[in-house]
């Protein structure tokens, strides 16, 4: 902790020049139009989530609404035990598939990595590969539904975003460059066997580095609708964001097809869920990925660090 | 020969080590490579891609007969690729640069944090928040500048569209690896500068920036062989898979994506699937060709 807080004073230590001169005002300003940008649509979510449906249809979208309301979040709430499932398949893939991933990669990462061993050339080469040339998407689909038998089963949402070659070469990269090889070769002249090693040393020191892949990875299933358009087909396995996509889907069905009856649509009245509660559903979608974002980012930067794939 | 056994032997525990992802890889990855052989095959779902019969060229005579789409997608897939990196690189480094300039450190720090956000909202809900923006009834474009423009139906507008989406979600992560670079710069170099009498843009144009260019050589290299991929659901999800805008939305990715929800035209996507692939490979190959030529140590292999 005490190294932590030193580290941070380091980088809030005054800069080089430290006039503040108008160019730094102009700096700060042209800096502040872009934050804007990028978090003021964030905030309409929210905004609009409270927004009172009418007051919506009646003046569109707004930053400064007049009424406000919970009907978006009650009508999220019909969804109930379908938003409950998806919420559970999302958490399953998401902690499963970001676990597993981190495993299994750096223990590839620290195999390539060891000097000396005569296939690790092999294998460097084998996972940069697919970096290169990729069979797509028709023919992923067709071997794994038609040969894996795979359709509908979770381990398609698993397993195509559980490795990437990417992800491989900044832990190995990081196992190179910041891990002092001296360390494991002493564990192993302390008898400790390769397993061992690897457990015990390489592993926990590897941790800003795997924090930093690991949220990457994590908002990557977090968020991933793709492969969940293209595989699942049972209710009980949709993904929250495969479940807002229907969402959507079935609110155009509504609005669009003239064969609802006129009636059905008017005892919806205005809980037709279109505006504050799709941004309401948007918060529940996006809401954990937010909540834990600040928790990590202080890896970005360390944790990130790419070199070549050289080796 | 022996001595490579005795070794993989010695290092049997690496090998035990390395197998899960080997075996991931090969699944996933290797064997739908094999399954581009079904450009040249007359696809029949009941014989699967090796029992279906041999067809030749027939695939690539059909993807020129349809030219059109053929065309418009390659068309676009590129294009949007060319335009999105050009402004992200520069973006990237600009905003990189910028930020590490900023005296105010805290207040930097904070701005940061609020910039990469978009980045971890998905495409499924990213279209939302462009509706709220962009819709004919109720976005706030609209209401605000009483423009009555039908963005949803003017499919000229899309390229624009896209690529401010495209900067608002990517350009504030897409800085922190190019920051990572500028921490690590020796400082005693900007002091040596100051007292040469340099200004700050010339300890700018002669320091900050040749120290980016191996990182943006990486990058660059990275993504060309991606050029005939594209971010499936900008061009999926943002423009709601609208078949009016297809002209300028529809990229190579989004089509696939669409024929295979549709289980249309497995011939033509074959076909397509093989090009985008093979071209890829040649682009990056070439691409490291050249960047090994003038700069080896920038080269990624």
């Amino acid at each position: 902790m005490a190294r932590n807080r030193k580290e941070q004073d380091l980088d809030l230590a005054p800069s080089r020049r430290e006039k503040k001169t108008l160019g730094q005002y102009v700096l700060a300003l042209l800096l502040l139009l872009f934050t804007l940008f990028c978090a003021l649509p964030v905030l309409l979510v929210f905004i609009s989530a409270f927004t009172d449906e009418k007051y919506i249809v009646q003046n569109g979208f707004t930053f400064f609404p007049k009424e406000l309301s919970m009907t978006g979040f009650s009508t999220v709430m019909r969804y109930g035990a379908q938003l409950g499932q998806s919420y559970l398949v999302t958490i399953f893939i998401t902690v499963f598939g970001t676990f597993l991933g981190l495993l299994v990669m750096s223990m590839y990462a620290y195999s390539i990595s060891r000097p000396d061993f005569m296939l690790s050339k092999f294998l460097s080469i084998f996972l940069l590969i697919p970096m290169l040339f990729n069979g797509g998407m028709l023919s992923g689909y067709i071997i794994f539904t038609k040969y894996y038998g795979l359709k509908d089963s979770l381990w398609l949402l698993i397993l195509p975003l559980c490795v990437s070659t990417m992800n491989v070469i900044i832990l190995r990269t990081y196992i190179v460059n910041s891990i002092p090889s001296e360390l494991m070769e002493a564990a192993m002249i302390d008898g400790a066997g390769d397993y061992r090693t690897f457990f015990q040393i390489t592993l926990p020191l590897l941790k800003p580095s795997l924090a930093a892949v690991g949220f990457m990875m994590a908002t990557a299933y977090w968020n991933d609708w793709q492969n969940a358009m293209l595989y699942i087909m049972s209710d009980s396995k949709k993904p929250l964001q495969l479940l807002l996509i229907n969402i959507q889907k079935s609110i155009e069905f509504l609005l669009n097809n003239s064969n609802v009856p006129a009636s059905v649509r008017a005892a919806m009245g205005g809980t037709i869920p279109q505006y504050s509660a799709t941004m309401a559903t948007v918060i529940v979608v996006i809401g954990p990925i937010m909540v834990a974002y600040p928790f990590f980012q202080k890896y970005f930067i360390k944790g990130l660090t790419v070199g070549s794939v050289k080796g | 020969m022996k001595a490579f056994l005795r070794n993989t032997w010695k290092h049997r525990a690496h090998v035990v080590m390395a197998l899960p992802v080997f075996l991931i890889l090969f699944f996933i990855m290797y064997v739908p490579m094999a399954g581009l052989v079904m450009a040249f095959k007359n696809y029949d779902m009941t014989k699967g891609i090796w029992g279906s019969p041999w067809n030749g060229l027939d695939n690539f005579k059909f993807l020129i007969a349809s030219k059109a789409t053929f065309v418009q997608i390659t068309r676009n897939t590129i294009l949007y690729y060319l335009l999105f990196t050009a402004v992200g690189t520069f973006l990237n480094v600009v905003l990189a640069i910028a930020i590490d300039q900023l005296i105010f450190k805290r207040m930097g720090k904070t701005m940061q944090t609020l910039m990469i956000i978009p980045v971890f909202i998905s495409y499924a809900a990213v279209q939302f928040i462009v509706y709220a923006f962009i819709s004919s009834d109720t976005g706030i474009l609209n209401k605000t500048f009483q423009m009555g423009t039908r963005f949803y139906s003017t499919a000229n507008l899309w390229p624009w569209i896209l690529l401010v989406v495209k900067v608002w979600k990517d350009t504030g992560y897409g800085s922190v690896l190019y920051m990572s670079v500028l921490s690590g710069i020796d400082s005693s170099l900007y002091e040596a500068a100051d007292i040469d009498g340099a200004n700050k843009w010339q300890s700018i144009w002669h320091i900050t920036l040749p120290s980016l260019i191996p990182m943006v050589t990486v990058m660059l290299l990275l993504s060309v062989g991606n050029i005939m991929h594209s971010d499936t659901g900008l061009f999926y999800q943002v423009p709601r898979n609208n078949g009016v805008l297809y002209e300028y939305t529809q990229v190579i990715d989004s089509y696939v994506l669409n024929a295979i929800l549709k289980t249309s035209n497995f011939g033509f996507t074959a076909a397509t699937s093989f090009f985008q692939s093979v071209v890829g490979l040649l682009l990056m190959l070439l691409s490291n060709f050249l960047v090994k030529k003038i700069e080896p140590e920038n080269a990624l292999f």
